[in-house]
């Protein structure tokens, strides 16, 4: 056996130094760390110079420097890892040694295509990593008879294909963003606009508002003086005053009355759906299911389901009810009884009645003075101003000039909130450039699964079932953030990711979820030509993500860290 | 206005209602009590209860069994007889055939039938269509082998009169001691008792009798006994001896009452363990009350137990009922066949030491009394002496646990649910990113469409063949479930062929029975039809169950059965299988059907199809004895809270003990949400149940290991890598397994059967035969744990080789990111250290040997090897290794363990030549002797073909003492082959 053995040896040897005759680095080994392999004798530990080795260590599949660097072609080293067992015998806790690999990883020439690293855990496992190594450099021992034939001719050219549609999709993005960002930049400016016209509106409006409120006071003190007999109504009076109050009064409840039967009945309604879902729910909920909730809940449905269901809504209450309703003379209530024809003199009457002795120089002298009194009384609050008390008493004048007042009250305050909605508008966040306010309220559809999400930028997220149904609320817009992501390189089709800061849409407080939280989104935005949702993930109960293509991140603005096609 | 207040009042109502749902959400909850018995409210168990209170509190109580001398034969290892059992208040006796079987290995078994039943000489209530019979087939589902009768078994005339003695085993050193009246069996080895049948007068066998309508005498419950006593006349509590409710259901109890039930008692055994599933310690505790003691018998009566409590003898998913009993230096064991309903009382009693005689202490006798509902009075008796003895015998009778496929014993990632084939691609794709090991993906429930088993949900799983290349592109493996519920549903094909060729159970007046589960109506195939054996078998095939490929797997759950809305959530107890027999006798053997039937369609589908010969893979969550020949378990339904964490342990190794090792816990909590310092100590624990998967609750937060974060993800790859890493000690412990019956983690009673003070020691394992001790964390913010070290043997730290030395206590430092884990001295430990994304991976890398010297400086240990999936090594192509480490000599030889053979088999070459380049590493020493400083080669020289090849040298790396660190030396790549025969000296 040991012929055997010494053959695999120099077969490890033989791969070794003929690995690369092109390069006359040993195999695995990268460019940038060639000079540590050139003595042709010794070699020495990258991070542990203090140790040398005879160069036949270099790849023979045995571990001898602390820091992995003398197998760079083989997976002997491949536990040096703070993600295996920390034992001693791996150095660990060894005084002085630099236990990090030294190496990013085993080199993969990938000749035709782009070099890169494949973690040594995977040289020579059996399986043709070529996703990563298209050569097929890294299976050199071929275990269990693996063949991993180059490809990198084939893989190169998809991914140069490939990468030609995406840097040309890239630059129509870009084109696109611009476009993007001259909208915003409109949108923008048009905010600004408004908000120019707002403020000189809103100080016209002021000003006028003044001016009417002056008006007002001056038309009702007016007003106020002037006692117009036959202008005051008949029913002034005072039996008058209390049959229109009751009148209106009793309007008012019978109105009253209607709406909360109505409510009733509805809610009546309601009730008896709700209690068949509950009974239902009793019936065929799964005591399996281990939700204590639900079991409780059944538990306070079947308390509550045998306790004294209360009156029902008997008849004769509904026949009162009715009768409360009619109109009034059937209900036995003739208003106009009570509101004509009655000969009673009201207050003013007499009042009027005895100016009528008096001579006419008299009575213009007291006319006058009764006149100021009465204003003086009333603006101190002593006498009623019936002239006001109701709209009916109320001058066409005074009612006139407080239309005015109000409509343009109204108009000033629809500007004023309109000029804070504007402003805020512009204060808040829509990215880099501005260029989300060009997406705001544009919505993409996309099937997934059972569902069709739609995805409304910076408004709401909400799923509907491809089987029917409605759709349901995933998350209300909530506030525009900067993520992490890790998903490795963007694929050859650009529709990912990536690594690195990307924008991110949190959407929240969407409709709630059984057993779960509130729905919530986070809608995380990758660089496409066309706005388009990739993927969507449930990532825990009722916690979506979406990522989405959009021009509005494309260019640096949107893209910082790496999204290349290295992986380690 | 008083309706519109009402309405009102109503809604109020309502909203509270709504209130109350919302708020209990977040509690923590746990078992639903009143839907399980206790002893109390299952008629038997308490009828049993109360004779046996009778039997020991009456001085005049006289046992009514009795062997009739005059029917005893003895012929061929087995002997007959009738017993008789004489009738309270009447002159009339019960006739009750007796057998007891002496089998060659040593094992002795009694059977007791009744000979009218026996004979269908009863009549039925209800015009049931039931069997007569008392239920005669566990045997045929249960056991396997170990059944060949003893040639040397004698019997001879009892020294004792009336008795019947017959001397058994090994070299005639067991006895059977027959009393004839009352009848009972006393079980002696070496001339001492060690197991005895009715020697408290427990047996009660009840016999077939008519209902006979009294009048109603308006007794109140419970007060028969009382009633007995005082007019010295013996009745019988007759409330529950024809009809049964509980929680709303009634059993109609066709056959009248017909429970078996023996006292069983180990005289002078302190300790017994057993009767799995429960959630308590390991050592039983007693069920008759007292502090700290449980107040109810264990009980094994398959369940669907959510939510259950710990430190409880309550039902679970699966019941062993075979029982070991521990003394020092002596293992004795039972084993009762029943599939019914079973009870088991556990009572300790201690004699007080004698004052006058110095030394000698009290001992303790362990009484049990076991109590089933139904079918053959039918125990088995082991007498050891040693656990392995008793343990080897139970095997050979139920079988020994199957040998899994490799994947199987490395980690599965599973949860309720991946929900879509795009999201198992991404878990896959993630789990490699962060360069964590695992094997197999689980798909719960959710996949199929509409609860319907064999579909696919077209809108979640749209490629599920697809999905499943990607997994086996590394190797991988998906599992789904499939339950033993079938939709009841139109249009669904095996629902439709389940009902028109009738292989569903059904109910007591023979019809389909219907009840519900997942898919809310359902039908349940039934097992026990060879018929529906077939048809399911016929299922599996991948033109039937479309969308699974050669690398899919199945999950056989909820098969105790669970039915939501039966008795005790499983079957009413008088519904029919095939051959009419009720569902009370059979109970705790359907999951075990079940689980058969979908390993033999596995096995049908690569026959037939894929023709790789390879093992089937299915877990099980309801078990019985000889269920360990099919899969592996878990123990269901878990909850993410440390208690449930460290039950884990003595649950498994339960199971380790009770012959169905292939056992595991979900790891993080199945319910709830773990803390990440919770779930990274569960997957540190994890790693060494055999059975080692994680899983959650659909309701639960997503918790895949990359998820964590910093530390805990990293701290959790070292444990996942650490169990991939020993795989080859696992995969060695698991033949064992398979060859002998013995635990894959082994409590210390198992390891060290003489250390009486380690015999409840529940809360560390031994792996295997390898010396590992592990100690898991399973308490919040532990910095370190106590090790109990049974023997005056030196121990060493896995990772740093701090040196221990027992027999004592030590403490082991344990911050979040150590697994507080010991290596034995004189063992050696064969491990794989290139980290791989799946152990299928691994299967051509070096080895590295850990030779762990202690006090006698020999040591050694075995390695068995084989392609890790197909039945080959059943054709001898396998390696299997013996390493011995010889102090005297300082040498280390690898020996062949297989048996020698002239022409070694087509397979076995093939398997050897794949083999051939697979080597020896790296050969690492701990605590070599001082005087290795200074050394600086080993000579390595190895066999071809039987003859030496020459030596060559190879390098050595002597480190010294640290503090209190051993000692310790690697042998630089000796290129040994670890298929073959070699020497390494280290003189």
């Amino acid at each position: 056996m040991k012929v055997a053995v010494a053959l695999i040896y120099l077969e490890y040897a033989a791969h070794s130094l003929a690995a690369s005759p092109d390069s006359g680095r040993p195999r695995g080994v990268s460019p940038d760390f060639a000079k540590f392999y050139k003595d042709a004798a010794t070699f020495t530990c990258i991070s542990n110079p203090s140790l040398s080795l005879p160069i036949a260590r270099v790849n023979d599949d045995y571990c001898d420097c602390p820091d992995g660097s003398d197998e760079p072609g083989t997976a002997a080293c491949a536990h040096l890892s703070p993600l295996s067992p920390q034992t001693t015998v791996n150095g660990v806790g060894a005084a002085g040694s630099n236990t990090t690999l030294a190496l990013p990883g085993f080199y993969c020439k990938n000749k035709g295509h782009a070099a890169s690293y494949l973690p040594f855990t995977r040289v020579n496992d059996g399986i043709c990593d070529y996703e990563l190594c298209c050569d097929g450099s890294e299976e050199w021992e071929s275990v269990g008879g693996v063949k991993c034939e180059d490809r990198c001719q084939q893989i190169g050219k998809e991914w140069r294909r490939l990468d030609e549609q995406r840097q040309k999709s890239l630059g129509n993005a870009g084109k696109k963003r611009k476009e993007l960002v001259a909208e915003a930049q409109r949108l923008r400016k048009e905010v600004e606009d408004r908000i120019q016209t707002l403020g000189t509106q809103i100080e016209g409006g002021e000003r006028k508002v003044g001016q009417l409120e002056q008006e007002l006071v001056e038309v009702e003190r007016r007003e106020k003086g002037r006692v117009v007999r036959g202008s005051v109504p008949k029913k002034a009076g005072k039996l008058g005053i209390v049959v229109g109050l009751a009148k209106q009064r009793t309007e008012e409840l019978k109105e009253a009355l209607l709406r909360v039967r109505g409510e009733r009945d509805a809610s009546a309604t309601r009730l008896v759906e709700v209690e068949a879902i509950l009974a239902t729910f009793k019936e065929e909920y799964n005591p399996n299911f281990n939700d204590e909730g639900v079991k409780r809940a059944v538990r306070a449905w079947e308390d509550y389901a045998a306790r004294d269901k209360g009156a029902e809504a008997d008849a004769a209450h509904d026949r009162d009810l009715d009768a409360l309703s009619q109109s009034d003379k059937q209900n036995g209530l003739d208003w106009e009884e009570y509101e004509g024809g009655d000969d009673d003199e009201s207050e003013t009457d007499v009042l009027y009645a005895f100016e009528a002795y008096l001579p006419p120089s008299v009575r213009t002298w007291l006319d006058a003075k009764l006149r100021s009194l009465r204003i003086t009384l009333i603006e101190s609050g002593i006498l009623a101003d019936t002239s006001s008390s109701s709209s009916e008493g109320e001058s066409k004048a005074v009612s006139d000039a407080k239309t005015r007042l109000s409509t343009a009250q109204k108009d000033l305050d629809g500007h004023r909130k309109d000029l804070t909605t504007h402003q805020e508008d512009l204060d808040k966040p829509f990215g880099p450039d501005d260029v989300f306010r060009a997406l705001k309220d544009t919505c993409i559809s996309h099937p997934a699964g059972e569902y069709t999400y739609d995805l409304c930028f910076l408004s709401k997220t909400t799923q509907k079932p491809k089987k029917g149904g409605g759709s349901t609320n995933m998350g209300n817009y909530v506030s525009l953030e900067q993520i992490w992501v890790d998903e490795g390189a963007v694929p050859a089709d650009g529709k990912g990711l990536g690594t690195g800061l990307r924008w991110a849409m949190k959407y929240e407080h969407g409709q709630h979820c059984w057993n779960g939280p509130d729905r919530s989104t986070m809608v995380v935005l990758g660089c496409a030509e066309e706005g388009e949702v990739w993927r969507i993930v449930e990532e825990e109960k009722c916690v979506y993500r979406m990522e989405v293509g959009t021009p509005a991140v494309c260019g640096e603005a949107g893209l910082k860290g790496k999204g290349g096609r290295d992986e380690l | 206005m008083l309706t519109l207040y009402e309405s009102q009042r109503r809604l109020t109502a309502f909203l509270l209602l709504l209130l109350t749902f919302c708020a209990y959400f977040t509690l923590v909850v746990s078992v639903k009590h009143e839907n399980f018995k206790t002893c109390d409210q299952s008629g038997f168990c308490k009828r049993n209860r109360a004779y046996a209170d009778t039997a020991s509190s009456t001085s005049l109580w006289q046992a009514p069994y009795s062997l009739d001398a005059s029917s005893v034969k003895f012929e061929q290892g087995i002997l007959t007889g009738t017993v008789l059992k004489k009738l309270i208040n009447s002159d009339e006796t019960v006739r009750l055939p007796l057998t007891i079987s002496f089998y060659e290995s040593g094992t002795a078994r009694v059977t007791l039938d009744e000979e009218r039943r026996q004979k269908g000489d009863i009549v039925l209530r209800h015009d049931s269509k039931a069997k007569k019979q008392r239920y005669n087939e566990a045997e045929k589902w249960a056991i396997v082998g170990g059944t060949s009768l003893s040639s040397g078994a004698a019997t001879s005339k009892g020294s004792e009169k009336g008795t019947t003695n017959v001397h058994y085993g090994p070299a005639g050193t067991f006895e059977a001691v027959i009393r004839h009246e009352p009848f009972g069996i006393d079980f002696k080895r070496d001339g001492v008792a060690q197991v005895k049948f009715n020697d408290k007068g427990f047996l009660n066998l009840e016999h077939w009798r008519p209902k006979v309508e009294k009048p109603a005498e308006d007794k109140k419950e419970g007060e028969e006994a009382v009633v007995a006593e005082s007019s010295k006349e013996v009745t019988e509590d007759q409330s529950t001896w024809w009809d049964e409710s509980f929680g709303g259901n009634t059993d109609s109890k066709p056959k009248g009452p017909e429970s078996v039930a023996l006292d069983i008692s180990f005289p002078g055994y302190q300790h017994v363990f057993g009767v799995a599933e429960h959630a308590g310690p390991l050592s039983l505790k007693e069920t008759r009350g007292g502090d700290g003691q449980y107040s109810d018998p264990y009980r094994l009566y398959n369940s669907d137990v959510f939510e259950y409590e710990m430190d409880s003898p309550m039902t679970l998913y699966g019941a062993i009922p075979f029982m070991q009993a521990q003394k020092k230096d002596s293992t004795v064991g039972v084993f009762w066949l029943n599939a019914a309903e079973t009870w088991i009382d556990v009572t300790k009693s201690t004699s007080s030491a004698n004052p006058l005689s110095l030394g000698i202490l009290g001992s303790t006798t362990t009484n049990t009394h076991w109590i089933s509902e139904s079918g053959l009075l039918d125990v088995f008796v082991f007498l050891g002496p040693k656990p392995q003895d008793v343990i080897t015998a139970y095997s050979e009778l139920t079988g020994f646990t199957q040998l899994p496929q490799q994947f199987a014993i490395a980690y599965h990632q599973c949860r309720w649910n991946y929900v879509t084939d795009e999201d198992v691609r991404d878990v896959d794709r993630k789990m490699d990113k962060h360069r964590i090991p695992y094997d197999v993906i689980w798909l719960d429930i959710e996949y199929t469409e509409g609860k319907k088993y064999f579909t696919w949900d077209p809108m979640t799983f749209a490629d599920p063949l697809g999905m499943e290349k990607q997994l086996d592109e590394h190797e991988r493996k998906l599992v789904a479930i499939i339950d033993p519920h079938i939709k009841n549903e139109g249009n669904y094909h095996v629902v439709d062929e389940l009902k028109s060729k009738d292989l569903a159970v059904h109910n007591k007046e023979g019809n389909i029975y219907e009840g519900w589960c997942w898919p809310g109506s359902s039908h349940w195939v039934d097992c026990f039809n060879p018929a529906a054996h077939s048809w399911w078998k016929s299922l599996f095939r991948y033109d039937k169950f479309k969308g699974t490929a050669k690398n899919t797997w199945i999950w056989n759950d909820m098969n105790e059965p669970s039915v939501f809305n039966g008795p005790e959530t499983t079957m009413p107890k008088d519904n029919l299988h095939y051959g009419n027999w009720e569902h009370r006798d059979v109970h705790n053997i359907n999951g075990m059907t079940f689980h058969n039937a979908t390993y033999h369609a596995i096995l049908a589908r690569d026959k037939e199809e894929d023709k790789n010969n390879v093992r089937p893979f299915v877990l099980t969550r309801s078990f019985y004895s000889g269920s360990q020949r099919l899969g592996a378990m878990w123990t269901g339904d878990n909850q993410a809270d440390w208690p449930h964490l460290e039950a884990s342990i003595p649950m498994i190794l339960s199971m380790g003990i009770s012959g169905f090792p292939f056992a595991g816990a979900d790891v993080g909590g199945f319910f709830g949400n773990p803390s990440k310092e919770l779930l990274t100590r569960w997957y540190q624990a994890g790693a060494f149940y055999p059975f080692f998967r994680g899983h959650a609750h659909i309701d639960t937060r997503r918790r895949e290991p990359y998820l964590a974060g910093e530390p805990y993800t990293q701290i959790i790859t070292q444990a996942l890598r650490l169990r991939y890493a020993l795989l080859p000690a696992w995969y060695t412990a698991f033949h064992e397994a398979h060859t002998t019956g013995a635990p894959i983690i082994r409590p210390n009673y198992y390891v060290h059967p003489g250390d009486e003070k380690g015999f409840a020691i529940d809360d560390q394992l031994y792996v295997g035969s390898t010396g590992l001790l592990a100690k898991p964390v399973t308490t919040e913010g532990a910095d370190g744990v106590d090790i109990y070290l049974a023997d005056k043997e030196k121990y060493f730290d896995y990772f740093d080789y701090w040196m221990y030395e027992g027999p004592t206590t030590v403490k082991v430092a344990a911050p979040l990111d150590t697994i507080p884990l010991l290596m034995q001295g004189g063992h050696i430990i064969p491990r794989r250290d290139r980290p791989r994304r799946s152990s299928g991976l691994m299967r051509y890398d070096p080895f590295t040997l850990v030779i762990v010297l202690g006090h006698s400086g020999d040591a050694n240990g075995t390695l068995y090897l084989d392609d890790g999936e197909s039945f080959d090594y059943e054709e001898g192509a396998y390696i299997h290794r013996l390493f011995e480490y010889t102090s005297a000599t300082a040498t280390l030889m690898s020996r062949d363990l297989t048996p020698a053979s002239s022409s070694p088999s087509k397979k076995t070459k093939e398997y050897l030549k794949s083999m051939e380049k697979v080597r020896v590493e790296k050969i690492i020493v701990v605590n070599v002797p001082e005087s290795w400083n200074g050394k600086k080669e080993v000579e390595v020289s190895e066999e071809l073909e039987g003859k030496s090849a020459g030596t060559r040298m190879a390098e050595l790396e002597w480190h010294g003492k640290v503090e209190g660190r051993a000692a310790w030396a690697v042998v630089r790549d000796p290129g040994v082959l670890i298929g073959g025969g070699w020497r390494v000296g280290f003189a």
